[in-house]
């Protein structure tokens, strides 16, 4: 089987525990053997920037140093901490200097950043790693009679060199959802709009003003739900008229697991599925 | 070289009739234009009503960013084929800004805002020397600092498509933002620390959602998003007090202390009174579902201190 390590970020904590068991049931469900990263702390949110920038270098350093560890390539969910991580990768790669200093420091605890591990997101996850055609294979049954609004979020199309997809022009979320049966909503009104998580705690009504954006925008499109990769998406749009979920959590029912047994029944708005 | 065919479909607006209407323009043209080439030959050829904005033709007078597939760019830096997509290249004004006739849009709104973080050098006397006999000298080192923000070309690319823009029309914008961090960068600058960072507290830095939309956009490589974090460590560093820099400095020590941001306690920590509410709404929430108080926040893992003394370290020795 193949394996993957499994990078906890806050998206697998408190109330949101159960996106770890979406993103465990949904690696088991394409047969891939998820090994969680312990030891791994924060990418940095963004915000331990606001502190020290060579800080999240070297913590996201770490978290690929232990994923190499196990000799694994290192996979989250989450598209915030793709997009920092991914770009850690890009800076280490680029600057020797820093790699260096970096992992001297990571020698005390037996781990080195070497750069051979991948950092995968589910998107490219499921094209480069899975395979389209092994992911098709795994789907059980259709979720037929629904429409379905791909809502990509912003860190897996920029900035440009961590981008999963064509950003001019993306069709993996489209890719990944058509197999599944349903009817995908292919273009609508702020669909590249954010969700505006991270200001949740420092402007909390300006991420209220751009989260109902894209939902309105699918809901007039005759979508009835929207579908995003990411949990910070999901979280910060969760709770509208519109419903929305997490393309894990679809891909979990089509392979036969209850809406339950992938945290639907946990969302703020009712989701109803025909299967 | 070689001809290819293609459409063109721009977005249009009428100023007489105040209306805005999408066009497709069948092209066949050689396949080296760029996309402001690829305007003039429609304009030359097709239409010679269509408006558009340019002038140097080398991405460096920066009249002729607009949207490009709905990505903000340049016009005159990128090639027309490369933007192909389904026989298609969809061209429309730069978003948040007035349009004046079809891809024109008028920039003062932004400049307007620009001046509000006055982005000019107030000289510091002990640096620049009030004679023209000695220089005022800026290490590499220090230059460094600055030295991409300072080929800022005011093409409006990254304002033409910014999150926060969205959400909130006042938004000072990231080419703003990035030029008040330049200023404050400066070693020659002479303007108080505090009172560059007042003049972009309230109506900038914290409503950015880091979506990494300028960083994308800027022809120049410049990164907004980056200097607004710079921006709030500054702001953290000259003692204000406000949700983010509350948040910032509970993120480090939570993260130090578990290896995770607590995000159970973070919204009193950053929001205080009105984060009481949701923190009540998310222990509600918690005990619905059955889960351990223990689990509400992060807890630390085991070897913790080998996590605190790496961070540690990096503070201290990475540079
Ligand atoms: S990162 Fe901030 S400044 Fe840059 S485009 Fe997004 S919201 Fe605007
Ligand atoms: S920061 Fe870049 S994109 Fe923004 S105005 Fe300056 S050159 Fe243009
Ligand atoms: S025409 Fe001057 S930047 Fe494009």
């Amino acid at each position: 089987m193949k394996k993957i390590g499994i990078y906890p970020g806050c998206c697998f904590q408190g109330a949101d525990e159960h996106n770890y068991e979406i993103t465990i049931r949904f690696l088991e469900n394409m047969g891939v053997d998820g090994i969680l990263l312990e030891r791994a702390a924060c990418c940095g949110g963004g915000v331990i920037d606001e502190s020290n920038k060579l800080v999240v270098y070297g913590l996201n350093a770490r978290n690929i140093a232990l994923a190499e560890k196990e000799g694994v390539d290192l996979y989250t969910p989450c598209n915030t901490c793709y997009m920092i991580i991914a770009k850690t990768k890009l800076a280490l790669d680029s600057n020797p200097d820093l790699k260096e200093q970096v992992n001297k420091i990571l020698a005390d605890e037996g781990l080195e950043y070497k750069g051979e591990a991948k950092i995968y997101h589910t998107l490219n996850l499921l094209r480069d790693f899975i395979g389209m055609d092994n992911y098709k294979k795994a789907l059980k049954r259709e979720i037929s009679g629904v429409k379905v609004a791909p809502y990509y979020g912003c860190h897996v199309l920029a900035p440009n060199e961590v981008a999963v997809d064509d950003p001019d022009n993306p069709t993996l979320l489209k890719e990944i959802l058509e197999p599944l049966g349903v009817e995908v909503i292919d273009e609508y009104q702020n669909q590249n709009t954010c969700c505006g998580y991270h200001a949740t705690y420092t402007d909390n009504a300006q991420k209220e003003r751009l989260a109902i954006k894209p939902l309105d925008g699918a809901k007039e499109a005759g979508a009835d739900i929207v579908a995003t990769p990411c949990p910070l998406c999901h979280k910060a749009m969760d709770g509208k008229e519109e419903p929305i979920l997490q393309v894990t959590q679809l891909i979990n029912v089509a392979c036969g697991m209850t809406p339950e047994e992938t945290a639907i029944n946990l969302n703020k708005t009712e989701v109803k599925l025909s299967i | 070289m070689k001809n290819i065919k293609y459409t063109a479909k721009i977005k249009r607006y009428n100023p007489e009739k105040k209306e805005s209407y999408w066009q497709d323009f069948e092209v066949e043209v050689e396949d080296t234009l760029t996309v402001l080439e690829l305007l003039m030959y429609i304009k030359d050829k097709i239409d010679s009503t269509l408006t558009f904005r340019s002038f140097c033709r080398s991405a460096i007078c920066g009249s002729c960013a607009m949207l490009i597939n709905g990505r903000s760019g340049l016009a005159c830096k990128i090639q027309a084929k490369d933007k192909i997509r389904n026989g298609v290249v969809k061209i429309e004004p730069l978003q948040h800004l007035p349009v004046i006739k079809d891809l024109v849009v008028d920039i003062d709104p932004a400049i307007e805002k620009l001046k509000k973080v006055k982005p000019y050098l107030e000289p510091d006397p002990k640096k620049v020397p009030d004679n023209l006999k000695s220089e005022s000298l800026v290490s590499p080192e220090e230059f460094a600092m600055y030295d991409k923000q300072t080929d800022c070309i005011l093409c409006m690319a990254c304002y033409g498509q910014c999150n926060a823009l969205e959400g909130d029309a006042k938004y000072l914008g990231p080419l703003q933002l990035t030029k008040a961090f330049r200023f404050i960068m400066d070693s020659r600058d002479g303007m108080d620390v505090e009172e560059r960072i007042n003049l972009v507290e309230n109506s900038g830095i914290y409503e950015c959602v880091q979506c990494q939309m300028c960083l994308a956009a800027c022809p120049k490589d410049i990164k907004p998003a980056e200097d607004i974090l710079g921006l709030r460590r500054i702001a953290k560093d000259v003692g204000k007090d406000n949700s983010a820099t509350r948040r910032a400095k509970f993120w480090f020590q939570t993260v130090y202390e578990t290896g995770q941001i607590d995000k159970y306690n973070l919204p009193v920590a950053s929001l205080e009174e009105d984060g009481e509410v949701i923190k009540e709404n998310m222990e509600k929430e918690f005990k619905e579902r059955g889960l351990k108080e223990e689990n509400f926040g992060p807890q630390p893992f085991d070897g913790i201190q080998d996590l605190q003394n790496f961070i540690k370290k990096v503070q201290k020795e990475v540079k």
